[in-house]
């Protein structure tokens, strides 16, 4: 794990019940926090959350911190817009754009570690 | 000596069991594949059965002139096949307008991803229209088409 998903995941070594029946029966959605293949490194699982859905329409601070200049975009079909909660450290589809759904492998589901804050991984 | 009988038999067929079971899990024989125009003639509209192997996938042994099945990056339901035209950081020159024009567009292909094109392209969805696409959606490479008799053998060098 990266810094990338702060404050929901920390860095402290989390252990969390990822399943695939959501992904494979399609009802993941906007909100929910996903394991993906990296478009850019096929040998890299990284957990981001899912900001738009096809045809939905995102958008999203170019340089957040710096500037307040935003950019909005449509989901194209068949593909999902991620974004990691640490929007300042973070490569998402802010980077290499909405990624083909066929990338995303399974939903985060319920944290199990560390115990003061086990429990179910939806709204959080 | 017919119980000795039952249990060479027994340990002979879970033997025989057991192979085939190996033999399946590193392949499998896509006969389900709904077959579009787009790899013709290398693929015809007729029934073609092929075997497609998961380890060079895995292994990351696919190289150009591989035809592969893949996920579609327009419809996550959709599973295509495709040749690799380009790997990663290879130039790729393909025409705009094929039949209609001379006019040519060359690309490097980004890391993480792959150019696909059917061999068919006049009549083909690929990397022309919707880009490189990720190697996670690459999910199967064509080994050996077992259907029709008469084009029997080897996918590579096809």
């Amino acid at each position: 794990m990266g810094p990338s998903m702060l404050p929901t995941i920390d860095l402290n070594g989390n252990v969390i019940i990822v399943e695939r029946a959501s992904v494979w029966l399609q009802k993941v959605s906007r909100g929910d926090m996903v394991v993906l293949t990296s478009p850019e490194d096929p040998n890299k699982q990284v957990i981001k959350r899912i900001v738009g859905m096809e045809g939905e329409s995102v958008t999203y601070l170019i340089k957040p911190g710096e500037s307040d200049e935003c950019q909005t975009i449509v989901v194209p079909k068949g593909r999902v817009w991620v974004q990691g909660d640490n929007i300042h450290d973070s490569r998402d589809s802010r980077v290499f754009g909405a990624i083909p759904y066929g990338l995303v492998h399974g939903k985060l589901f319920w944290r199990v570690w560390p115990a003061s804050r086990f429990g179910s991984m939806c709204n959080v | 000596m017919a119980l000795r009988n039952i249990g060479l038999w027994a340990v002979e067929g879970f033997e025989l069991a057991f192979s085939l079971a190996k033999f399946c899990c590193c392949i499998h024989v896509t006969g389900s594949y709904a077959m579009g125009p787009s790899m013709l003639p290398t693929i015809d509209l007729n029934g073609n059965v092929i075997i497609v192997e998961r380890a060079s996938v895995w292994l990351q042994k696919v190289s150009r002139g591989d035809m592969v099945v893949l996920t579609s990056p327009e419809d996550p339901n959709k599973q295509v096949i495709k040749r690799i035209v380009g790997m990663e950081g290879e130039s790729v020159t393909y025409l705009i307008k094929p039949g209609e024009s001379d006019e040519c567009q060359t690309i490097v292909v980004p890391k993480g991803r792959v150019w696909v094109q059917g061999d068919n392209i006049h009549d083909s969805r690929d990397s022309r229209v919707f880009g490189a696409i990720p190697y996670g959606l690459v999910h199967g490479k064509l080994f050996w088409r077992v259907w029709p008799a008469s084009r029997f053998g080897s996918m590579c060098n096809v």
